[in-house]
């Protein structure tokens, strides 16, 4: 990189297979421009998200993570997204409290018919981590 | 070479150093461990809670990193310890001796280079132990001293005022040397005190390995004993004992991937622990040690009857801190007591 | 205040008539006051069990090794064991329960009650007795009494108590099938989770100074996780041995193996060795205390399992340990739980 081009976060995003994921593909069909930062890792449920996935993506080096679901209600097995909204609710209260910028970790519902969404949650968390530079709090340092 | 040193000149000394990382004893967070220290130095620890093996035997070592590019042959490049001189002050007489007996494992049969890398730019200086400074110390009870200066590049006796120093090896000469105008000639009187001093450390009550030079046959006889399983009953199985002391040795090798494309990564060395349960376990799942016993006879034996068989010493230095630091109440003296006693 | 010769008499009574196979309790160990783990099989040595402020341990980890064993030897319990269990450690207890790790009529409780005061903090004793060494130590009402070498030393509880005893909520065993000593629950010395409160207090860079500090000190000695009985996984994530390394495996077959946490003792892993035992142990944690008093490196575990329980109390209304039959934190839901911070 060199030193003209502007820092681009990495984030890691897991998206629901059942709608976030959908509401991505939708983003890109209709031709909605926004940030190409986000890698997605689709899941088939918020609910199967381990906070280890989470703290995965930091330790080798995301500088922030996406997890994206069904709104309540709308969940493809009924409960998943209220487990991962407790779930996530608490690691992101441990990111915060050993000292993690809480804009490194972010949630959103967004449903497969909401490609604007998509593309505004993404626009914002790149918008929000830009100023908070490189993570590397969590990552793994590089081997000397 | 004996000489007196003025205690408030103890830092002069150290300043004098100036090629040597100096390492000393540093109460951080209510725990003593050995840190690098600029200008004062306090050596009115106990014992630190690590021992300083780590300086020749690091909890990681990175042997070397791997890269490859896809369809091409693998990259290798050596990582070599670096050339810095640590010179260790405080170091107890129990870690002192743990120092030759490092060197054992890492030099019969194969020379370990990693290990010799780092030795041999490591120097011990020690501090004998007026009072015994743990009441776990026994190393009395397995062939060592308070006054011991087995291991040691140079030996530090506290006078009060000042320091008693004597160089054990030609590094601890050169130790001295660099700064020998600080250094005075030891009076008749000082020899008479350091005599003293050492006769009564070595005559304060410490607890004891009974007969230690009978344990190794005992043991052998008790391999199969119930009472391995009976004491190590609540053995939690953590790696306590094992990374605080001054001579056990056990590691594993892992490669550990930094990137898969590239292929990037590291073989690394890294301290392992024989009371982990997984230490022997096979793939197949089967476990050799299958429980707490098997795996606390393991280590006791391996300081007490392994060690002795191979090298004619016990391994264990008697520094105490496998009973004083175990979280539910292991105790190596009353282990190797208990079963020696009901050996057959 | 309680009398061991009664906790002795009941562990005596069981055994003598078979009701159970093994008390698991403290006694005497042989290192100066401490007390130490026991199990005892036969009425002639429940003479050997004591009561007294060093009773730190959580036994109910042990409950847990001895199923593990059952399971290795493919048998079924005979009969129950009986435990001594404090407010702690029987709460530990029915988080088990909670989790069909064993049942209820598995397991007879002796409980005690820690009355006034809990058990001591040795990092608080060494600083007060400045070098000197306690032989004993007994609880008297809301004072300990050590016999040290130059005689009684008699000291308020408070100053020397762990901080977790301090702070505890219910120092009664609610779960018991026999209890000794008064319930005091409502005589906290501190407010709940007041080190917690006070960590809290400073911003994001302090406290990530403060746990980069720790977790680069962090010796990956895992005494946190091996003392622990709600780490009871066959296999934890740290460790990686259902992976056989053969000379047949090449180093990308290794890249494409998952492994969440290597071996290094280097902060990245050890953050994620600690921050995944915090979130496994979010409402399940009773703090019992226990990792952060076998840390032989002071690495202050003890904030990171206090502040999960804590959002698990104010967010989900949720208590670890209150009943058997209750749901557990992260498998159950309320459909108030906070959802403000989900975009």
């Amino acid at each position: 990189m060199s030193e003209q081009q502007v820092y681009e976060p990495r984030i890691v995003a897991f998206l629901c297979k059942w709608c976030s994921s959908a509401g991505s593909d939708l983003a890109g069909v209709s031709r909605i421009q926004y940030p190409a930062n986000a890698t997605p890792i689709t899941v088939p449920c918020t609910g199967a998200i381990s906070p280890m996935y989470i703290m995965s993506a930091f330790n080798k080096g995301a500088d922030g993570v996406l997890v994206s679901g069904c709104h309540i209600g709308d969940c493809h097995y009924i409960e998943g997204n209220y487990l991962a909204r407790r779930k996530m609710k608490l690691i992101m209260e441990l990111l915060e409290f050993i000292g993690v910028e809480p804009n490194r970790f972010r949630m959103s519902w967004v449903s497969a018919a909401e490609g604007a969404k998509f593309a505004k949650v993404v626009t914002d968390f790149v918008n929000d981590l830009k100023p908070l530079g490189p993570q590397d709090k969590l990552k793994k340092a590089e081997h000397t | 070479m004996e000489k007196i040193l003025d205690k408030k000149r103890i830092d002069d000394w150290i300043a004098a150093l100036d090629n040597w990382d100096i390492q000393g004893p540093v109460l951080e967070d209510d725990i003593w461990s050995y840190q690098p220290v600029s200008g004062a130095v306090r050596l009115d620890h106990p014992n630190t809670k690590q021992s300083p093996k780590g300086l020749a035997f690091p909890q990681r070592e990175i042997f070397f990193k791997f890269e490859q590019i896809k369809g091409e042959a693998p990259r290798l490049t050596q990582v070599v310890p670096d050339e810095q001189r640590h010179a260790v002050f405080g170091v107890r007489p129990c870690d002192g001796r743990g120092v030759p007996r490092m060197d054992l494992v890492f030099n019969d049969h194969v020379e370990d280079n990693y290990y010799q890398a780092r030795r041999k730019n490591v120097a011990y200086v020690g501090l004998a132990c007026n009072k015994p400074p743990s009441a776990n110390c026994f190393c009395l009870s397995v062939g060592g001293s308070p006054v011991s200066t087995d291991g040691l590049d140079v030996q530090m006796t506290d006078l009060g005022d000042r320091y008693f120093v004597k160089a054990i090896t030609e590094t601890g000469k050169g130790l001295m040397a660099a700064a020998g105008k600080l250094f005075a000639e030891p009076s008749a009187a000082d020899q008479k005190q350091v005599k003293q001093v050492h006769a009564e450390a070595v005559a304060y009550p410490q607890r004891a390995v009974r007969n230690v030079e009978e344990v190794p046959a005992k043991l052998k006889a008790s391999f199969k004993s119930p009472l391995w399983q009976e004491l190590a009953q609540a053995c939690i199985g953590c790696g306590i004992c094992t990374f605080l002391c001054p001579t056990c040795h056990c590691f594993d090798i892992n490669d550990e991937v930094q990137s898969k494309a590239p292929l990037k990564g590291i073989r690394v060395r890294t301290w392992d622990n024989c009371q982990f349960p997984d230490f022997t376990m096979h793939s197949s799942g089967h476990n050799p040690r299958e429980n707490t016993g098997a795996r606390l006879r393991q280590r006791v034996a391996h300081k007490f009857q392994y060690f002795p068989e191979n090298f004619g010493m016990p391994q264990c230095t008697g520094c105490g801190r496998c009973i004083s630091e175990c979280p539910v109440g292991i105790d190596i003296i009353n282990v190797v007591n208990k079963v020696a006693e009901n050996a057959a | 205040m309680i009398n061991i010769q009664d906790i002795r008499e009941t562990a005596r009574d069981m055994l003598t008539k078979g009701e159970v196979r093994a008390v698991i309790g403290y006694r005497r160990g042989s290192r100066g006051m401490l007390a130490e783990p026991t199990f005892i099989t036969s009425a002639e040595q429940a003479d050997e069990l004591v009561w007294d402020p060093t009773c730190f341990h959580n036994l109910s980890l042990y409950l847990v090794h001895d199923r593990k064993f059952l399971a290795h030897i493919r048998k079924n319990a005979e009969a129950p064991v009986a435990i001594v269990a404090k407010g702690c450690d029987a709460r530990s207890i029915v988080v088990l329960m909670q989790e069909h790790y064993f049942k209820r009529e598995d397991v007879y409780i002796i409980g005690v009650s820690c009355e006034g005061t809990g058990v001591l903090d040795e990092r608080k004793l060494a600083k007060h007795l400045n070098g000197a060494q306690a032989s004993n130590v007994a609880f008297d009402g809301g004072d300990f009494v050590f016999t040290t070498a130059e005689g009684e030393k008699r000291l308020p509880a408070r100053e020397v108590m762990a901080d977790r005893c301090l702070e505890c909520r219910i120092p009664f065993p609610r779960e018991h099938n026999i209890v000794f000593g008064e319930d005091k629950t409502g005589r906290q010395l501190e407010a709940p989770f007041a080190a917690l409160t006070r960590f809290e207090a400073q911003g994001t860079g302090a406290r990530w100074d403060f746990w980069s500090h720790h977790f680069d000190r962090c010796i990956r000695c895992f005494a946190c996780r091996s003392v622990c009985p709600m780490c009871y996984c066959d296999e934890c994530v740290v460790d990686s041995i259902t992976f056989p390394v053969t000379t047949e495996t090449t180093a990308e077959d290794k890249a494409n193996r998952i492994r969440w946490i290597e071996r290094s003792a280097v902060r990245s892993e050890n953050i994620t060795y600690l921050m995944t035992r915090a979130m496994h142990l979010a409402g399940r944690c009773t703090d019992c205390g226990e990792c952060e008093r076998a840390c032989p490196v002071n690495v202050p575990i003890r904030l990171l399992n206090n502040k999960m329980e804590r959002e698990a109390r104010e967010q989900f209304g949720f208590e670890p340990g209150a009943s058997i039959g209750g749901p557990s934190l992260v498998a159950s839901f309320l459909d108030r739980d906070p959802g403000d911070f989900i975009r």
